[in-house]
């Protein structure tokens, strides 16, 4: 289905024949030199511009690539075909919009490999309805689950530290189901599998991880994208208080440095953000569904700090913004600069 | 019969009902949907004693009570079967008693009109609406006390028996104590420990009145038990008669085993208002006289309670409403700021004369927040729920104690009204709280703030600390017309044991007096 914001085209792309391609989901040009844009009905009804490149991408079948870029980036976008940094997917079906954002990443065999013990971190923090925009959605969370079995995963766990009662946090959610459901083993913590972890630090010097976390064999951070009072924005690595113990909540008197420390301790293999909904005001809890926007996108990438600088774009601010990408940054545990990113976009 | 078949079809029935009531008690608690899914305030329901006191106090009857009106004609025909059968308090006494193998009938034979001057107190008093009957019935009696006291004890010994287990990481036999915690925790086990202020002695005085029985059998049904004495009033009349045919050799085997002492002589004078029932005698009778059949009861022992002492108990019910009444909060001079109600509870005057401080809310309150009162509601609320922020706060979105409510005390709100009711207000005291104080930044209360738009705000300020630098300070701020006063925020403030942010009662929905604002 073609975008239809198709906005500013200085220069639209063309076949050989010299028809122009249609042109969908660009981002404003300043951004990013080097964008492959993606489009199902295109293939349907065009022809596509080099085989080469088609032959060299990754995408099911009945989509299209139309290159999109500055001149001489010809060399770069083969390259990019292969490889990129940041997959953003649209769509309307969140467990569709996850399977292609993988896929673009370069598929879920890339990420987790056979008889790997996972443990995909969801949002479960709240007691409040899919709808309601609070909590990662759980049919993302049930695509990335089976994603993950059909990696040849040996065992998934689903879990998550929630701020209010767990038995209604995980089933309000739907969280708990739609996982259970897709296979994989859905657990309340135990207060007992805390292991106090040393963290060198700007801040902490070790704090208690949750065992699960420390003894996997690949992380899948798996956040919702939500504003947040005292964060701003709430993404990727705050994610990670969800599998601290003790009285996490201290660390928000220095929060940009311990978001920094616990996300150079975690290393996920895979961060998945999920846009379908996102909480644009009286975040993280939210409740009001006039606060939940639509919109039905899925932000995947292995650079923490990448992530969150694009899923900061999201609300309209930058990672700049964002004290604790700033800070992921300058630290270097990623880059905030997306320009210098590779980011492949899908739209189903 | 020579065979014992009516005493182990008694057992069973007994064994029935104790496993249904266990298992309803352990039902009350969610497993994250909104509905419990079980009537587990089912044996209250049926529950004659409460119903009428509850009649009579708030003039109001719950939908449920007219199942107590099945136990009442139940009564009326058989007697009191419900007490042979059925009373899981009365099952738990007579495993109690099974230790027991003294004789114990005839030691005390004029003690058992004292059950009756109870319930002549606890009936006077509810005319003029003091409910007190909760204190002394035995199925709101044991469910406070399952709830507030023996089931804390029991997870609280069985997890520590399986934390010690892993503790020690011992090759196959940790495995093995894990597969086995994990079945409990599914089976029986509550979701995390509970803990409850009072919690050993409503625990110990439960077990005392167990231990009564190795001193003598049915020591409570006995001479305690009102609504023992409710149903034994209830079974004048009653067609179920037991009988003492021709070849009654006086042995008095039926007079020392009978637990309600209601077997005066051989010949059959029998005080049925005392007998429980339970067909031991009929079983036991070495001879096989004894029968229980619906026949005219003949010979029969009438009650005797003397006019005197049922005026005096009579009396004493009324005269204990105005003590208790004068302390300065019914007089509403003084509004305690720490008695937060549940949610849906009705007003105080209107709620005391329905709460029968079963626990049920208590043990269903999904972070344990709510606790029992000793005197933050007056002597006459001993035991209702209050709800303390710094052990458990209000889930937004959670409406289980109005459902497990017996007499309404707690209304069942849809949960649409439940999140518009106020049960209090958020005060700050910037003298501890960390951005106001101390300049580190915070504002957790804002963050875990549920409502809609967040009743808690901020302020951004730029201060200069200590130091001299300039540091912008994000510093939170209650809009009090929105606050609900649930109290996640003073749960959740890192101000240890003395919270920046607290809840008072103030500002309470279902209190007129109990305002701040001029316009709520």
């Amino acid at each position: 289905m073609l975008h239809a914001a198709a906005n500013q085209s200085k220069m639209y792309p063309r076949c050989r024949s010299g028809r122009p391609l249609r042109r969908v989901f660009s981002r404003p040009a300043s951004s990013s030199p080097v964008e492959l844009t993606v489009d199902v009905s295109f293939l349907l009804m065009e022809v596509v511009v080099n085989r080469r490149d088609f032959l060299r991408t990754t995408f099911i079948a009945g989509l299209g690539i139309s290159i999109d870029g500055t001149v001489g980036s010809f060399a770069r976008s083969l390259w990019a075909a292969d490889h990129a940094d940041i997959a953003v997917a649209r769509g309307e079906s969140p467990g569709g919009i996850t399977k292609a954002a993988i896929d673009a990443l370069g598929g879920i065999g890339k990420f987790i490999a056979k008889g790997d013990r996972v443990v995909v971190k969801p949002n479960i923090g709240w007691d409040r309805t899919a709808e309601q925009g609070a909590n990662t959605n759980p049919e993302v969370v049930a695509a990335i689950v089976t994603l993950c079995y059909d990696a040849g995963a040996g065992a998934v766990t689903v879990f998550d530290r929630p701020v209010s009662d767990p038995r209604r946090c995980y089933k309000q959610s739907g969280i708990a189901d739609a996982a259970a459901a897709a296979g994989a083993e859905v657990d309340f913590i135990d207060e007992r599998k805390f292991e106090k972890v040393p963290i060198d630090g700007l801040v902490l010097k070790g704090w208690p991880i949750y065992r699960d976390v420390l003894e996997a064999d690949k992380i899948i951070n798996l956040p919702i994208a939500k504003t947040h009072g005292l964060a701003t924005l709430t993404l990727g690595m705050k994610n990670w208080m969800g599998v601290m113990g003790g009285w996490r909540s201290r660390i928000h008197q220095r929060l940009d440095e311990s978001l920094v420390d616990l996300s150079r301790v975690i290393k996920p293999a895979l961060i998945v953000l999920d846009a379908v909904r996102i909480l644009t005001a009286n975040g993280p809890q939210g409740g009001s569904l006039d606060d939940v926007r639509r919109l039905n996108t899925v932000v995947a990438g292995t650079d923490q700090v990448a992530v969150d600088a694009y899923g900061a774009t999201l609300f309209g601010l930058t990672g700049g913004d964002l004290g604790y990408v700033r800070l992921g940054h300058q630290s270097g545990l990623g880059t905030m600069d997306l320009s210098k990113l590779v980011i492949k976009k899908v739209v189903l | 019969m020579k065979t014992k078949t009516l005493r182990t079809i008694r057992r069973l029935s007994q064994a029935l009902f104790l496993l249904l009531f266990l298992f309803l008690f352990i039902q009350t608690e969610s497993k994250g949907a909104d509905e419990l899914g079980y009537p587990v305030k089912f044996f209250l329901d049926f529950d004659p004693l409460i119903s009428i006191s509850t009649l009579l106090s708030a003039h109001a009857i719950e939908r449920g009570f007219y199942l107590s009106v099945i136990v009442i004609v139940m009564t009326a025909l058989l007697g009191r079967v419900f007490c042979g059968w059925i009373c899981p308090l009365g099952t738990l006494h007579n495993m109690v008693g099974y230790f027991n193998r003294r004789i114990s009938a005839g030691i005390h034979s004029t003690w058992y009109a004292f059950k009756y001057y109870i319930l002549f107190f606890i009936l006077a008093s509810s005319l003029f609406t003091a409910q007190l009957v909760g204190i002394m019935d035995p199925i709101s009696l044991l469910i406070r006390s399952l709830s507030l006291g023996i089931n804390p004890a029991v997870n609280y010994l069985t997890r520590t028996v399986f934390d010690t287990f892993y503790r020690f990481d011992i090759p196959v036999i940790t495995g093995g104590s894990e597969f086995l915690y994990a079945i409990l925790k599914k089976g029986f086990l509550s979701f995390t420990q509970p803990y409850f202020l009072q919690g050993v002695v409503i625990g110990a005085l439960f077990l005392f009145i167990l231990g009564l029985n190795l001193y003598e059998r049915r020591f409570w049904c006995k001479y305690l038990c009102p609504l023992g004495a409710l149903l034994g009033v209830l079974s004048r009349f009653s067609i179920l008669n037991r009988s003492v045919s021709e070849g009654c050799t006086s042995c008095g085997v039926c007079q020392g085993v009978c637990p309600g002492d209601a077997i005066k002589d051989s010949e059959g004078s029998w005080r049925n208002a005392e007998c429980l029932y339970c067909m031991d005698c009929d079983d036991l009778c070495p001879q096989n006289v004894i029968r229980f059949g619906f026949i005219k009861k003949n010979r029969g022992v009438s009650l005797d309670l003397t006019r005197r002492n049922t005026l005096l108990s009579l009396i004493a019910g009324i005269a204990a409403v105005p003590l208790l009444r004068i302390t300065p909060q019914s007089g509403k001079r003084y509004l305690n700021p720490a008695l937060i109600r549940p949610p849906g509870a009705l007003k105080e005057e209107e709620f005391l004369k329905r709460c029968v401080r079963c626990g049920e809310c208590m043990k269903v309150c999904i972070t344990n927040g709510l606790q029992p009162t000793l005197f933050d509601a007056g002597l006459e609320g001993i035991w209702t729920p209050k709800l303390v922020p710094k052990i458990g706060y209000c889930e937004f979105r959670c409406t289980l104690c109005g459902q497990v409510c017996p007499t309404g005390a707690i209304e069942k709100l849809p949960l649409i009204k439940k999140e518009t009711v106020k049960i209090g207000t958020a005060v700050i005291d910037t003298g501890r709280c960390l951005p106001y104080a101390y300049d580190i930044p915070c504002i957790v209360c804002e963050e875990v703030c549920p409502t809609p738009k967040k009743s808690i705000w901020f302020e951004e300020v730029k201060i200069k600390n200590r130091e001299g630098t300039e540091v912008v300070l994000k510093k939170p701020r209650v809009d009090i017309e929105l606050c609900v006063g649930c109290g996640i925020c003073e749960t959740y403030c890192p101000i240890k044991g003395k919270p920046a942010i607290f809840i008072i009662s103030a500002n309470e929905t279902r209190s007129a007096d109990n305002q701040i604002l001029l316009i709520p």
